[in-house]
């Protein structure tokens, strides 16, 4: 410790050359959180799924194929089933040139409330939602893109439905990203003042008692109806939503490959920098050594300059990216559609310090080298050269 | 103080083999002011560095203040260098980032000394050279006869017994020169250490008190200096 | 007078280690800029390619895309007799009315993915002329049978040509291998729209419908006409415009990565910079004689540029080939990356670094050896001959 300052005095012999090193060092980390940080969007979703006794069942061909309504009934008569209800796509749009800009959906009013207990709403807007046939509880994302209030009447047209529905808007879903739900009812109402028969569903949402019933609960549903027309799938949430990102996992991939290149460089620009400027100083080195300084002492404190240089620059670096993080997320989330939730460019503080430390790691081992050699430099040898 | 026994070092600077001491025995006595003088590439320097501990001789013996040198690791040469020797070197010799006070404590910090008693000694020994002033200076801002007074500052700040000096006045002028030889000079009489340079510079002659001759890795001729011969001039 | 290149290559070679590591790392911020860069080139690409010139696509108005929309029977019946519309040798319209439908499909390594399935009828290959079956023969309607894309046949379980391929809860017979030229039909199953349908539980047998334009009409026209029809809410779309609309997302990516290249190729820039000032450095003794014996400023300058900026294309040089490698690596070991498409499909993309890939990387290399070296380069053409040679 007391050859701390001595090291820092080292790092301002050439200042130039510290502050350019530590720029280049604190860009790479920046872009190598950047990089981490999209994965990282991509977990945060699949984490946020934790509730683990919420599963979902589907039909085995897809979630564009429709099971029908009557399934519902026979699942929530399983035995661990606490509460089902049931999910149809509205594909509403407000601007039907538009398109759909979030997703909606008719769900079961009846069990809402206990099967998505987690989803951070009052019971008293489930009380409304029940209450009010053509109530809506819109998620946060999608209520504050839009500066919707409660109390709020939208009108959707759907692209599924030949209907177009008005709903009160009665809540806001605070965990949800950006869906908006309404009652089945209204939506069967509609279709059959329209005349259109409406018997089937798209998915079934069921909230088992206990974590560890949940795989013979799942068993037994697809058990039931295996040998119907609709076969069934039963899955987790957090399987669901991991299956439904599944395409995502190679461009994962690339990104891990494009952030540990990105790391390699880093682990040149220590290194050049260390190799050059210990280069410089082989005379001091060894007067140093001809004082009395061991060369285990040099070597440490060569490479705590190293070392220092690079978490100095670790965390420049990593305040760096939350700020660009923080500005990404303003701007860029959810472009690029292709990527889905790797671009929430969301801002993880264990990214952040995991990046200080690697930086700092990365500057001791670029140093090894040149402070090994350096250390163990005999001081005759060198005294001669030199002079 | 110092014996050397029969050391003789050969060392290889690409394919060639430089036989740079021939079986030298020297003996020095405490509290003596010696130059060693020569040619280039006379092997002075190679002495130099066998009897501050600095280089191992391929054989012979050295022992210096009563420590058998080839006895030992290199870790407890380097722990002999810290307390028993103190350098001055012709380049080099100054941290440029340090100031000069704070290279004067650089050997201190191979102690168990408080930063407040480092930072004392290490200005005691400046003022010993005269360069209290000085002492938040950086090197580049002192003249190479200042930057040779820091580093003799340096080399007495531990209490050396011994002090190497090689090529001291090497690149200063002749009132420079003096100075340090003068101060060399001192830290013999007022502070009775044993100090060995290396020098080029026949003005050194008249300041110290034994002139050791060599050549070819040869020790040629020993015969008394200035100062023993309590010659007139060295009044400071 | 100008020194010659060769004193700046020989310079760059003396520092050996020390150019090495500034090369690899301009080299490494090449070849990170150029494989994303080159993904959403090839994802680009795959769509661009997919669509004919002469074609319509006939959607419901509204719908982004053909799997979000859906088609009376009566509105492919009418329209499809509207004037400006190809005929077949028999003087049938040229018409391809499809269903599209995205089961659930499972990859040969157990990843769940949805796959476009389109349902088809007779005219599809006629109208999608760049669609071609490369092996094995087109499907019989009321067959069960199924022809794949290329990209499909390599991707998932049970397509290969004979298998019996797995979907919608159905088994369908594998008899053909569709060709379209790289473009997204090669991400497609086709099989008998009716057939589709029916396995789907959909009540509308198409969602939408492909119009080849007679060579002599006009298309614009022609798509007035059908998207003015007060009796079903349709829009038609030149299909070129319909998949460059698709791929124009993409063009957000390209902003994103734009963005992380500038970070990346500032800290090149600096890492080259601190190369440069420690040549610099190094050589001011150099430099000094080389002014005394008359090299001007602008010599110097220039010299010290071209160091840096031969540094920079090397570095290009080596990061591109290395790319390009990498590119066919991960493509062999991956197969085509997934990407996720608007009609909630996969749309497998083979990565590959076409020339028009380089051309940023290029420009951020020369952008990098240029700035990398001005300001070094400037401060050695500052040095006074004298302090030059007195640093010596």
């Amino acid at each position: 410790m007391k050859y701390l300052p001595l090291v820092w005095r080292n790092l301002g012999r050439n200042p130039l050359r510290s502050f350019l090193t530590a720029a280049a060092i604190a860009l790479a980390i920046a872009l190598v959180c950047i990089l981490r940080t999209m994965p990282a969007g991509l977990d945060a979703v699949l984490a946020s799924a934790a509730a683990n006794t919420r599963i979902s069942t589907h039909n085995e061909a897809g979630i564009v194929y429709s099971m029908p309504y009557a399934y519902l009934a026979k699942v929530r008569s399983v035995p661990g089933v606490v509460a089902a209800i049931s999910w149809n796509w509205f594909g509403g749009a407000i601007d039907i040139s538009k398109g759909v800009e979030f997703p909606n959906f008719a769900v079961d009013a009846d069990g809402l409330a206990e099967v998505y207990a987690d989803w951070g709403v009052d019971p008293k807007v489930f009380e409304d939602f029940r209450k009010y046939r053509d109530a809506a509880l819109v998620g946060r994302a999608t209520f504050e893109k839009h500066g919707w209030k409660v109390g709020d009447v939208i009108t959707l047209q759907s692209t599924v439905f030949p209907v177009t529905l008005s709903f009160r808007i009665v809540g806001e879903v605070p965990t949800n990203g950006g869906s908006l739900y309404f009652q089945r009812e209204y939506l069967a109402q509609a279709l059959a003042a329209a005349g259109v028969q409406f018997d089937t569903l798209g998915m079934i949402w069921s909230r088992v008692d206990d974590p560890d019933r949940v795989g013979p609960v799942m068993r037994q549903i697809d058990e039931m109806f295996h040998n119907s027309e609709a076969i069934t799938s039963t899955e987790t949430e957090k399987s669901f939503i991991g299956n439904f990102f599944s395409g995502l996992k190679q461009l994962v991939t690339i990104i891990q490959i494009v952030a540990a290149l990105v790391t390699l460089c880093i682990v040149f620009i220590a290194a050049n920098t260390a190799s050059m400027s210990i280069r410089e100083r082989v005379g001091e080195i060894a007067i140093l050594k001809a004082i009395g300084f061991r060369k285990q002492t040099i070597f440490t404190t060569l490479l705590a300059e190293a070392g220092l240089l690079a978490l100095v620059a670790g965390i420049a670096g990593a305040a760096t990216a939350w700020a660009m993080l923080k500005g990404l997320q303003m701007y860029a989330t959810g472009a690029g559609p292709q990527l889905g939730p790797l671009t929430a460019f969301i801002v993880s503080r264990v990214i952040l310090v995991q990046a200080v430390f690697i930086a700092f790691f990365i500057g001791i081992l670029a140093g090894w080298v040149p402070a090994f050699g350096a250390s163990r430099r005999s001081v005759a040898q060198t005294l001669r050269e030199v002079f | 103080m110092i014996d050397l026994v029969n050391v003789s070092r050969l060392y290889h600077r690409g394919a060639d083999e430089i036989h740079a001491l021939e079986r030298v025995s020297l003996h020095v006595d405490r509290g003596r002011f010696v130059a060693l003088m020569g040619p280039s590439g006379s092997g002075k320097s190679t002495l130099l560095n066998a009897l501050a501990g600095l280089d191992r001789p391929n054989s012979g013996e050295v022992t210096v203040a009563g420590k058998r040198l080839n006895e030992m690791s290199e870790d407890e040469l380097a722990a002999f260098r810290a307390h028993t020797v103190g350098f001055v070197f012709q380049f080099f010799n100054l941290i440029p980032v340090l100031s000069a006070v704070e290279n004067v404590e650089l050997p201190l910090l191979l102690t168990n000394l408080s930063k407040a008693e480092r930072r004392q000694r290490a200005e005691t020994a400046l003022r010993v050279v005269g360069l209290s002033d000085r002492a938040d200076h950086r090197p580049r801002e002192l003249s190479g006869g200042e930057q040779q007074r820091v580093a003799i500052a340096r080399s007495i700040v531990t209490d050396a017994e011994l002090i190497v000096a090689d090529e001291p006045t090497g690149d200063l002028d002749a009132k420079n020169a003096e100075e340090i030889l003068s101060l060399l000079q001192t830290l013999r009489r007022d502070f009775g250490k044993t100090v060995v340079i290396v020098t080029h510079d026949p003005r050194a002659e008249k300041w110290v008190d034994e002139v050791i001759h060599l050549d070819k890795g040869i020790l040629l001729e020993k015969r008394p200096g200035g100062a023993a011969r309590g010659a007139a001039g060295a009044t400071g | 007078m100008a020194l010659p290149l060769s004193y700046s290559w020989r310079s760059l070679l003396a520092r050996g280690s020390r150019t090495a590591f500034t090369v690899a790392v301009i080299a490494l911020v090449v070849i990170a800029t150029t494989l994303f860069w080159s993904l959403i080139g090839s994802l680009k690409r795959t769509l661009v390619s997919s669509g004919s010139p002469h074609n319509l696509v006939v959607m419901r108005k509204g719908a982004t895309n053909d799997g979000s929309s859906q088609l009376s029977l009566e509105a492919y019946q009418t329209i499809r007799f509207f004037e400006g519309i190809a005929k077949d040798a028999a003087g049938n319209p040229l018409v391809s009315p499809e269903l599209v439908v995205q089961p659930f499909f499972h990859t040969t390594g157990g990843t769940r993915e949805n796959v476009l399935v389109r349902g088809v009828e007779a005219p599809a290959l006629l109208v999608h002329d760049e669609v071609k079956i490369s092996e094995g023969r087109m499907i019989q309607p009321s067959s069960g049978e199924a022809v794949v894309g290329r990209i499909v046949a390599k991707r998932y379980r049970g397509a290969t040509l004979g298998s019996m391929l797995r979907f919608g809860n159905a088994d369908w017979k594998v008899v053909g291998i569709m060709d379209a030229g790289g473009s997204s039909f090669e991400s497609e199953v086709w099989v008998d729209a009716r057939e589709l349908a029916n396995n789907a539980k959909r009540p509308l047998p198409y969602s939408g419908f492909r119009v080849r334009v007679a060579a002599d009409a006009d298309m614009d026209a022609l798509a007035r006409r059908i998207g003015d029809d007060q009796r079903w809410a349709l829009e038609a779309t030149r299909e070129i415009d319909y998949y460059k609309h698709l791929s124009s997302t993409a063009n957000t990516l390209y902003i994103i990565v734009a963005f992380l290249a500038v970070l990346a190729g500032i800290g090149a820039i600096f890492g080259a910079t601190n190369n440069m000032y420690a040549a610099v450095q190094a050589r001011t003794s150099e430099i000094g004689t080389l002014r005394a014996l008359g090299f001007s400023r602008g010599a110097i300058l220039g010299a010290f540029l071209a160091e840096s900026v031969m540094m920079a294309g090397f570095a290009f040089a080596i990061g591109a080939a290395v790319s390009w490698l990498l590119a066919i690596g991960i493509s062999t070991a991956m197969g085509g990356i997934g990407f996720a498409s608007q009609t909630f499909t996969t749309n497998v993309v083979v990565l590959r670094v076409a020339p028009q890939d380089l051309l940023m990387p290029l420009a951020l290399s020369v952008l990098i050896g240029v700035f990398g070296g001005l300001a070094p380069a400037a401060a050695a053409a500052r040095l006074r001959p004298v302090d030059a040679l007195r640093k010596a």
